[in-house]
């Protein structure tokens, strides 16, 4: 099992204080693409655990990660290292003080007030080491402000964002629940943003601060309906499966039962082929109506019967490989059962796992590494250590402390 | 304020020494270069002569007039940029691009891989003249997976995911992720892919090129697939409307003025919110004893609390939840999210001033950094221009060239 790899931030060295899901996605994002992750978990337990699965595909869990549960217990902390640490004792504060000293990133996904409280604020970080970056995520940012302490989930921030609320079919203004994304959302800006921070702190010697309220990086994704707000004063409701500006857009029903394609026309151009490919068998397509991207958006509903008419026929992966002859966007609307079978997909996945061991199959089932480089591409390194599984090689090794130091510290129940 | 004309802040993002060609199309790669734009990177975004970036023909305009300056998300995505216009069917057009390429840090781009079926824009192509050169490519499918030549938008990649199967109503057609959301994915893994790849480049010593495929992200990152949680515990992820299963409440209900999320794995704030309800006989039914089996009858059960639900305001039962530390809140309506007022504290919205808009706002940094910010140097450029600049400056190109460029419409 390959310990170092050759991924872009070998040499980096990132403290961990993720729990439940944005945190320890983003030190896994690190981990996969080559640095060294230390995750800082509590010695009695409880904290500092990555929640993942029981019949949620990754999400969350009913009980504490369970290591007979491998996809809960290698989801998201793969290849970590494990430091058990009291924040609260004297001794912890210490032994974390001289570590922030030999690291590069410290994220944390607490609510804002609890690093300054421990302490550990930026304030402290950056005395202790000027080039350290400290990544904050929470639900709403650092400011002060009514929302600051909310308790919150992702789906309750969508909500309080607006992202909710336009998403549901167009013909209700009941949102419908939504696939629970804004954590990951969360954790690929700040990896973004922490890899922008790394670049001027190679160049200047300065780390910084990163706040990052989790809703204010998910809500870019609604700035259409927001731009058409400022501009216009318009207040978008839900949207169905339609965009504007384009039409047709949509899923629709195929042969089988809760089989749909997703067919989306982009221009007039795709228009045509797509109208020339339907026409063969139905006839309702070729409706004066629907010639321009105005009539097709006008008369949507008809133009959608239209459509189904014909996709009825057909099987999801017969009809998308017909139009995507024609250069016309369309795949079957997958579902789990489908995906296990996805050519597409599985390739993608396939090529990086590198990882045995008994509770850690090499299975293409496992996140793969989605960042692609033609030459050191990330990889996964290992499974999930058990809590303070690295104590002695961090504290001895790393930062220099003898033997009988560890043994007290343990005796004491710092580590 | 951002000045109309000219630039009076000093770039101070930390991305102020990266320079970057941004080509493709639409959303995903747009936002990957308002991702390093917003930090500094100088970006210069290459458009189809005449209409530009159909971002410019997309809209929404004010008052729904169409104007290439005036599409609010051409106005979104494109902070920062440069614009140029060079046609990159043509021969001319990618000599001049492979060019430019010398003289720059990163291409990000989504072209289909056969745009140009004759000439692709392949990293070898593009960094005949610069062996350090990055490239990051977004790409639907994948850049060497059997579908690569398939052709997609954000819709396809949604339901090639698997992210769809679990959304809606189960009577009911699946339901995308509205407004594009997997086109911003792919923008955010896009640009993340470029800066992991420059990194490497520094230990390589040489240039490469890097890929991410929006379906891997939204199957895998996102957890969309719902694959590992079909072959580890058998679970198929089902839709369930305007509720989610797995455990109980997890929906979205109705107020009186509106709706809002109620979700709660914990059982410390279920009971807050049942003491909040006066502490009905109903939360001692035994199809609550254990929530993570509760969703079978979730009509019945949510018979007993939604008229409570019902009775009151968004707002009411939002300060009640608050200071009881119970994580439900609003949904709240794109209106009411701009006039939050921790927002307004955060100063979020960031207001611009375009010489042919006038002054609108947009959504600002999605992160504060404390010492090199996130900042709108300039608003989104006008279709060309910065042509003079690339040509004469950057190319070298004289009058006559340039004007030769312009007969053949090449720019």
């Amino acid at each position: 099992m390959p310990t170092t790899t050759d991924g872009p931030l070998s040499g980096i060295r990132v403290i961990d204080h993720g729990h439940v899901w944005a945190g320890p996605l983003l030190g896994m994002s690190f981990k996969d693409m080559g640095a060294e992750v230390i995750k800082i978990q509590s010695p009695t337990g409880g904290s500092g655990v990555s929640m993942a699965g029981k019949g949620m595909a990754g999400t969350a869990t009913r009980d504490a990660v369970d290591i007979s549960d491998p996809m809960a217990y290698h989801a998201f902390d793969r290849g970590k290292k494990s430091l058990s640490l009291d924040l609260q004792s004297e001794d912890g504060k210490e032994i974390y003080k001289k570590l922030v000293a030999v690291s590069d990133v410290v994220v944390e996904n607490f609510s804002a007030r609890v690093m300054p409280s421990l302490d550990l604020g930026f304030d402290v970080l950056t005395r202790v080491n000027p080039k350290i970056i400290l990544a904050s995520l929470s639900a709403t940012g650092a400011t002060d402000g009514p929302w600051r302490d909310l308790v919150t989930y992702g789906p309750s921030l969508a909500a309080l964002y607006g992202i909710k609320s336009v998403l549901g079919y167009h013909d209700s203004d009941h949102p419908q629940e939504d696939q629970a994304d804004l954590d990951p959302t969360a954790a690929g800006h700040a990896f973004f943003a922490i890899l922008a921070a790394l670049e001027s702190r190679d160049a200047t010697g300065r780390g910084q601060h990163i706040d990052i309220a989790q809703g204010e990086a998910c809500i870019q994704r609604i700035a259409e309906p927001l731009m058409d707000y400022f501009l216009n004063g318009r207040v978008a409701g839900p949207q169905g499966n339609r965009y504007p500006a384009t039409a047709p857009h949509g899923y629709y029903q195929t042969s089988g039962p809760d089989q749909w394609i997703s067919i989306s026309v982009r221009n007039q151009e795709e228009w045509e082929a797509f109208r020339g490919l339907a026409l063969q068998n139905s006839e309702n397509i070729a409706n004066s109506k629907f010639e321009t991207l105005q009539g097709r958006l006008d008369n949507q509903n008809e133009l959608d019967e239209a459509i189904e008419s014909w996709t009825k026929d057909y099987t999801a992966m017969q009809l998308t490989k017909i139009l995507q002859k024609s250069k016309i966007p369309a795949y079957p609307v997958m579902g789990a059962l489908d995906l296990v079978n996805d050519e597409n997909l599985n390739s993608l996945h396939r090529t990086n796992i590198t990882v045995t061991d008994e509770n850690f199959s090499p299975d293409s089932l496992y996140r793969g590494v989605i960042w692609k480089l033609e030459k050191g591409q990330g990889e996964i390194t290992g499974p999930t250590p058990s809590t303070g599984a690295h104590n002695v090689e961090i504290l001895i090794d790393l930062l220099g402390y003898e033997e009988t130091q560890v043994l007290e510290f343990q005796r004491n129940g710092i580590i | 304020m951002i000045p109309a004309q000219e630039i009076l802040m000093d770039i101070n993002g930390p991305l102020k020494n990266l320079r970057v060609l941004e080509i493709g199309d639409f959303i995903s790669v747009a936002y990957a270069g308002k991702l390093l734009a917003d930090l500094g990177a100088e970006v210069i975004k290459l458009e189809k002569p005449g209409t530009g970036d159909s971002l410019r023909s997309h809209g929404p305009f004010p008052k729904d007039i169409p104007h290439i300056e005036k599409s609010g998300l051409h106005l979104f995505l494109n902070t920062n940029k440069k614009s140029v216009t060079l046609d990159l069917a043509t021969k001319g057009g990618r000599d001049l691009l492979i060019s430019a390429a010398a003289d720059v840090d990163l291409v990000i781009s989504n072209l289909a891989l056969d745009d140009t079926t004759n000439d692709p824009l392949t990293y070898e192509s593009l960094s005949k003249e610069n062996d350090m050169l990055v490239m990051s490519s977004i790409t639907i499918f994948g850049y060497d997976t059997p579908y690569r030549d398939w052709a997609g938008t954000a819709l396809t990649a949604t339901a090639a995911s698997g992210a769809s199967m679990k959304i809606g109503n189960p009577d009911k057609v699946p339901l995308w992720l509205p407004y594009c959301a997997a086109d911003f994915q792919g923008g955010i893994h896009g640009a993340i892919a470029a800066l992991l790849a420059l990194r490497k480049k520094r230990q390589l010593k040489q240039g490469l090129h890097a890929w991410i495929s929006v379906v891997e992200v939204m199957a895998s990152y996102l957890g969309g697939s719902g694959v590992p949680g079909f072959v580890f515990q058998g679970v198929l992820g089902s839709r369930d409307g305007t509720h989610r299963s797995g455990f109980y409440p997890w929906q979205v209900t109705p107020a009186a003025d509106g709706f809002v999320e109620v979700i709660t794995m914990v059982d410390e704030q279920w009971k807050r919110f049942i003491n909040l309800m006066d502490n009905p006989d109903w939360a001692n039914d035994p199809r609550l004893s254990d929530r993570w089996l509760s969703f079978q009858w979730h009509k019945e059960l949510d018979a007993f609390w939604h008229p409570w639900m019902k009775g009151k305001t968004r707002s009411e039962l939002f300060k009640l939840f608050s200071e009881n530390r119970i994580p439900f809140q609003p949904v709240n309506k794109v209106d009411e999210i701009v006039e939050s007022e921790h927002l307004a504290l955060r100063e979020f919205w960031h207001e611009i001033e375009h010489p042919v808009v006038g002054n609108y706002k947009i959504p600002g940094a999605p992160y504060l950094f404390s010492q090199t910010p996130w900042a709108v140097y300039r608003p989104a450029p006008q279709l060309g221009e910065h042509n003079d600049e690339f040509f004469e400056t950057r190319l070298g190109l004289n009058a006559s060239q340039r004007t030769e460029l312009i007969k053949q419409g090449i720019t």
